[in-house]
């Protein structure tokens, strides 16, 4: 498991040392993946008589992925790859943050049920559209003022056009407290 | 010969109703537009643009859906010769030689040599599919559960063999759709599994969600850590957009080799259109006379990955209209989107819809037709677009899809799945994981699962069974053949070679 350069006693004095960081942290996370898969589907009812049970499918596939998984690390461990490219954290975050803003407000969300003492009231598909674009843009490098403000109404304004005019989806429109 | 020419006759009588005319038309001028635009593929704007085809009446929504297909492979090469940026993964190549063209003045050659093989192509799959319809749903039809099962192997393993990179993370991939695609009720016993007793996983993932996140915002969480490189547009008048003769005769054998291979691959599970422009380009090259002239404008360049792509496009139809079986993450989108129009894709759709069978088939030859009038003097339009900065068209797309995300289940939740996907495609990339066996898998998984406990059942808890049915065996033996070639390292440098392609 641990990536430290070890020497190892088999294959004549080679370094057991990650080579592939892509693939021996992609395969940790794919063995981590299955295992908790194991774990949810652990006491669904398995095969009996001919027949599958609900269980079984889940445990065999989710097996199968950890022997993928380990084998992925494998690879890792014995061919050279590149490094992993480091994450980016401002683009990403404020794209998330967006979209989840997006979520909580067209219908209103209780966040007590997470543990915040917030509760978003259902502020309609106008404002949220609004809303989520502004924060998308803001990831943006070169954000304007002006222009994301213009370019944010003009999709607003698209947008409740398309959907609830001429798709004719019923969507609350404005904020309902 | 009489009967494909009956069944064509309704096809065109279907197609040619003026709604479905203008839904056709719809369909390829947005296929085009979100084709035109880089930074947004084919999965995304199919699934982008599914909750809008739910109001449509079903042929008419199925024909709109095939339009937005292959109007995206049409519009990919637009970007990919004026501005050096593939608007869709399958104008990777086309990039190569196409915008070289541009640069000496002939980008008016390049996007009508473009047009005119796709056009080509499109006729040429058009027929295809017609002929390989009724063959391919009566072999359907003597197919039962293992038979199914190891289809769908077969299916996967192609996935895997045609995928970028490594063969054994592409098998991992798959193996975690096929997870994924377990969360939910089971069919069977109705018992929730994996769900973490959230209720709104009692349903399953929905096959949108997964697929606007890995290939929706993963992709945009992508774009926007790349710097912001100038697009520098031919700014050139684009003049004289017919071909030359000579022009005409040195694509000829171009056009006509990338529709052969790119029809094949096509039909080839796992396959697709990106798989079949880089290998028709990696080919033509291969058996020119001038290889060297590749890469500095050489029109062939340009004629066969976009013939091959175009022809792709369309024969990945056949194993989805005839076996209900999707061959890529584009045509999976089309079994949610036909299941949700309560139409189960598979061999009874010719028997006990032929008008929307065949209704189909007839509006792709004339989406091809109307790609060809319309696009090449809206190409213009189509340049301008690209002038809309990313910072301003990323956001857009975003907003969009959460909307659309939304609107099919009227859900909030689904819009945080989606954003959870993105997360996870970005993941992925970061570790060279292909985000597209896994979507395949997802849809696949169910059916697979379904058929699995159909066979054991039959066959007693006998695992043999798929061994001892002579079609079964076939395929599986396929199957274990192709993988082992995948994994032959002769084999595995060609398949990198193609792939490598794309960086030069």
């Amino acid at each position: 498991m641990s990536g430290e350069a070890k020497p190892s006693h088999k294959g004549g004095g080679f370094q057991l040392k990650v080579r592939g960081p892509r693939e021996f942290y992609g395969g940790l996370a794919l063995i981590a993946l299955a295992i908790i898969a194991i774990l949810a589907s652990s006491e669904l009812p398995g095969q009996h008589g001919f027949a599958f049970g609900p269980g079984t499918a889940p445990r065999m596939f989710a097996t199968m992925l950890a022997v993928a998984g380990a084998l992925v690390v494998l690879m890792g461990l014995l061919i050279d790859g590149p490094p992993v490219e480091s994450f980016a954290i401002r683009g990403p975050s404020y794209v998330l943050v967006a979209i989840l803003l997006f979520a909580g407000m067209i219908r209103g969300i209780d966040l007590n049920m997470i543990g915040l003492p917030f509760k978003i009231p259902s502020l309609g598909m106008v404002v949220s559209t609004f809303t989520a674009f502004i924060i998308s843009i803001m990831g943006s490098s070169e954000m304007r003022w002006v222009e994301s403000l213009i370019a944010a109404m003009v999709m607003t304004a698209f947008c409740v056009a398309l959907f609830v005019y001429l798709l004719g989806l019923p969507f609350q429109l404005w904020p309902a407290f | 010969m009489t009967d494909l020419l009956a069944n064509l006759a309704l096809g065109f009588s279907v197609a040619a109703n003026p709604y479905n005319i203008g839904f056709c038309l719809l369909g390829t001028l947005v296929g085009t537009l979100v084709g035109v635009l880089p930074g947004i593929g084919t999965v995304a704007t199919v699934a982008m643009l599914l909750p809008i085809t739910f109001g449509l009446p079903p042929i008419g929504a199925l024909i709109m859906l095939a339009g937005i297909y292959y109007g995206a492979q049409y519009g990919g090469s637009t970007t990919s010769i004026l501005v050096n940026i593939p608007g869709e993964a399958t104008s990777v190549v086309t990039c190569l030689d196409g915008h070289q063209m541009a640069r000496q003045g002939r980008a008016g050659a390049a996007l009508s040599i473009s047009a005119i093989g796709s056009f080509f192509a499109g006729c040429v799959a058009t027929v295809l599919v017609a002929a390989l319809g009724v063959p391919l749903t009566s072999l359907a039809l003597l197919f039962g559960p293992a038979e199914y099962f190891s289809l769908m192997v077969l299916g996967l393993i192609f996935a895997v063999v045609l995928a970028k990179g490594s063969v054994l993370k592409a098998i991992a991939m798959i193996l975690m759709g096929l997870l994924l695609s377990m969360v939910g009720s089971d069919l069977e016993t109705g018992a929730g599994r994996m769900t973490f007793d959230i209720p709104e996983l009692s349903d399953g993932i929905g096959f949108t969600n997964v697929a606007m996140g890995l290939f929706g915002f993963a992709e945009i969480i992508r774009n926007l850590e790349m710097s912001q490189e100038s697009r520098n547009i031919v700014n050139a008048k684009i003049s004289g957009l017919m071909p030359t003769r000579q022009d005409l005769i040195d694509s000829s054998g171009a056009i006509v080799r990338g529709t052969i291979l790119g029809s094949i691959l096509g039909i080839l599970p796992g396959g697709g259109a990106v798989v079949a422009s880089f290998a028709a380009y990696t080919f033509e090259k291969r058996v020119s006379k001038h290889p060297e002239r590749f890469g500095r404008g050489a029109i062939q360049g340009v004629a066969a990955p976009e013939s091959a792509n175009n022809a792709a496009a369309q024969t990945s139809f056949i194993p989805l209209l005839t076996l209900g079986i999707p061959p890529n993450a584009v045509m999976a989108l089309m079994v949610g989107a036909m299941t949700i129009h309560g139409i189960v894709p598979g061999p009874q759709v010719m028997t006990k819809q032929p008008e929307l069978f065949w209704g189909m088939i007839a509006s792709m030859w004339l989406g091809n037709l109307m790609l060809v009038i319309i696009n090449l003097p809206l190409v213009g339009v189509w340049v301008t677009l690209l002038r809309v900065p990313y910072r301003l068209l990323y956001p857009s797309i975003i907003v969009f899809c959460c909307i659309g995300i939304y609107s099919i289940n009227n859900s909030p939740t689904d819009v945080v799945i989606a954003a959870i996907f993105g997360l996870v495609g970005y993941w992925l990339v970061k570790h060279d994981f292909e985000p597209a066996p896994l979507v395949l898998a997802f849809v696949l998984g169910p059916l697979m699962e379904e058929n699995l406990r159909r066979a054991m059942l039959i066959a007693r808890g006998d695992v043999t069974v798929f061994a001892t049915r002579p079609i079964s065996a076939g395929l599986l033996a396929v199957a274990i053949l192709l993988l082992v070639l995948a994994a032959l390292p002769a084999i595995r440098k060609r398949r990198d070679e193609v792939f490598v392609e794309s960086k030069n």
